[in-house]
């Protein structure tokens, strides 16, 4: 057995904002229960930095967690060419919508785009199947 | 020969130069529309047509199921219809009005509180035809047109020759995005795209009214003075402006004070309109047909001849506070756009899905009907994201009934 199994996985604390996605809007609309819409909206863009702390290669999966709930999704390079550690970007979907806090504060409106989670390697775990 | 030309009702732009090649109840080729249009004009749908309890009933089982479930509810909920026309609009309001009902739409959480500044005319603003025309100075600001409206940008806003911009974007208009990412939209902008941090937008504007006030900008991120002056320069310099804001920008302020102050500002200096960036095809039909008859664009509770109004009737509020106890849902899926943690409470209750494709939403309701795919299949008017009305036909036939028609006979059976 290996040290690094005895070792805690690397774990970083990030601030997730949705964006729309025109590949993953035309996917939901061909076929919400898809494959490909799945791999269109299950991911996180991630800076490189972020990515190299938690010794995760682009395409792995990754656990997203906070008290709101817990999903499995595919981590990317954001691709942007300005750093961005400490902040990731995901499609608007399902899966980010399993992050969302219940906290409106009573405006009726939840903060879609202001997530916050803590990310660990998933070491292998599929991608979160749509459902409830 | 004459050409047929439909409506696309992919999203809010409702972009009217759309030709088809079709079968009797098949749509084969979509010509001009976006990746997203052709989407939606070739949409599928499940073999389902009547369900209760995901079983095949007949038509007459399933409305009568749906009206059960209304009569014996103390305060249902109706929901969705920003892909409704306006004439299914107006019976789901008189559906709520007579089963006393609480009725929000998306724009409760999306871009409701602009929608409802515009039709009290309390911001200054324009169609998107007098964009193509007269528009020198655009601003999308937290908003992603490229992605999310894809047509906007050539149709619309920045590439079109205008009637009065004939040399266009490479000589007569200036593209300007303000966002907390570089989107597709901020690329096209190349040098006058301003990236500011989340939740940094109320800051941006006090420094940009600043930089508009001839002032020295400051923001607490330290966002560069001379760039925020070269923005107010141009600004100032515009003939006919617009801002067009999506939901980055809503998210990000507290309330709209600060888009009022700027809106000011910038109409004592120069001559600039706001568009909202509405995505579903007709949620703006919604809050004006809403607001026509109640005074409110959403979030509302019928009692007995009387109309409440607040947040506490918008359906992430009760949803939340499990203070409805049925729900009809109308071409919507709150089990994916809401949050689970507030989306969750709705498995408590008998929901009424009417949507013409199989949703997270549908597979968990007590009635499903499967209805026409609404500007595809079924006709009518809506009103585009500008305040313009527009009139569209049904590109094939199809043997699903419309919401309209089942709203119809759900009010009928009760």
């Amino acid at each position: 057995m290996d040290f690094g199994s005895f070792l805690a996985a690397p774990e970083i604390k990030v601030k997730v904002i949705t964006y729309r996605d025109i590949f993953q809007d035309k996917a939901m609309l061909e076929n919400r229960f898809g494959e490909e819409y799945r791999n269109l909206s299950a991911v996180i863009k991630l800076d490189p930095a972020d990515l190299k702390q938690l010794s995760v290669k682009k395409g792995e999966t990754v656990i997203l967690k906070n008290s709101f709930g817990r999903v499995v999704v595919k981590a990317e390079e954001s691709g942007y060419e300005t750093p961005h550690k400490g902040i990731a970007y995901m499609p608007k979907s399902p899966w980010s919508n399993m992050l969302v806090s219940d906290e409106t504060g009573g405006t009726g409106v939840p903060k879609f785009k202001d997530i916050s989670v803590t990310v660990t390697s998933a070491k292998g775990e599929n991608v979160t199947e749509l459902n409830f | 020969m004459e050409k047929n030309y439909y409506v696309c009702t992919g999203c809010g732009l409702l972009c009217d130069d759309i030709e088809v090649e079709s079968e009797k109840d098949k749509v084969n080729k979509v010509y001009t529309a976006c990746r997203i249009g052709v989407a939606h004009m070739k949409e599928t749908r499940g073999e389902a047509k009547f369900l209760v309890d995901n079983k095949p009933v007949d038509e007459a089982t399933a409305i009568n199921e749906a009206a059960s479930i209304l009569k014996n509810a103390r305060n249902p909920l109706i929901f969705g219809l920003g892909t409704s026309t306006n004439e299914t609009q107006k019976i789901a309001i008189e559906l709520a009005k007579k089963i006393n009902a609480t009725l929000d739409d998306p724009s409760s959480f999306c871009l409701g509180p602009l929608a409802e500044a515009l039709i009290q005319d309390k911001l200054k603003t324009c169609t998107l035809d007098d964009v193509r025309n007269k528009a020198d100075v655009i601003i999308y600001w937290g908003t992603d047109p490229s992605d999310s409206h894809p047509r906007q940008l050539s149709k619309h806003s920045y590439f079109p020759r205008g009637s009065e911009k004939q040399r266009g974007w490479e000589e007569e208009r200036t593209a300007i995005a303000i966002d907390v990412r570089k989107s597709h939209t901020a690329k096209i902008c190349g040098n006058y795209f301003f990236q500011i941090p989340p939740k940094g937008d109320t800051e941006f504007i006090d420094a940009l009214i600043a930089g508009l006030s001839g002032k020295l900008p400051k923001t607490s991120y330290n966002y560069p003075p001379k760039k925020i002056l070269e923005l107010a320069n141009i600004l100032k310099g515009a003939k006919f402006g617009v801002i067009f804001v999506g939901r980055g920008l809503i998210y990000s302020l507290e309330n709209l004070e600060p888009l009022f102050k700027l809106m000011k500002i910038l109409n004592e200096k120069a001559n600039f309109h706001l568009i909202p960036m509405i995505g579903n095809y007709n949620t703006m039909g919604f809050n004006e047909n809403l607001f026509a008859e109640t005074g409110y664009v959403n979030s509302v509770k019928f009692e007995n001849g009387t109309v409440k109004h607040g947040p506490e009737y918008s359906i992430v509020e009760s949803l939340k506070a499990k203070t409805v106890d049925a729900a009809i849902i109308i071409g919507s899926d709150p089990l994916s756009i809401l949050p689970r943690s507030i989306a969750k409470n709705m498995l408590e209750i008998p929901v009424i899905s009417l949507d013409h494709c199989e949703t997270l939403t549908s597979k968990h309701a007590k009635v499903y009907v499967n209805t026409a795919i609404s500007g595809v299949e079924s006709g009518g008017t809506a009103i585009r994201m500008d305040g313009v009305k527009v009139n569209f036909e049904p590109v094939i036939e199809t043997n699903n009934p419309s919401d309209e028609v089942i709203l119809k006979k759900i009010m009928e059976a009760l």
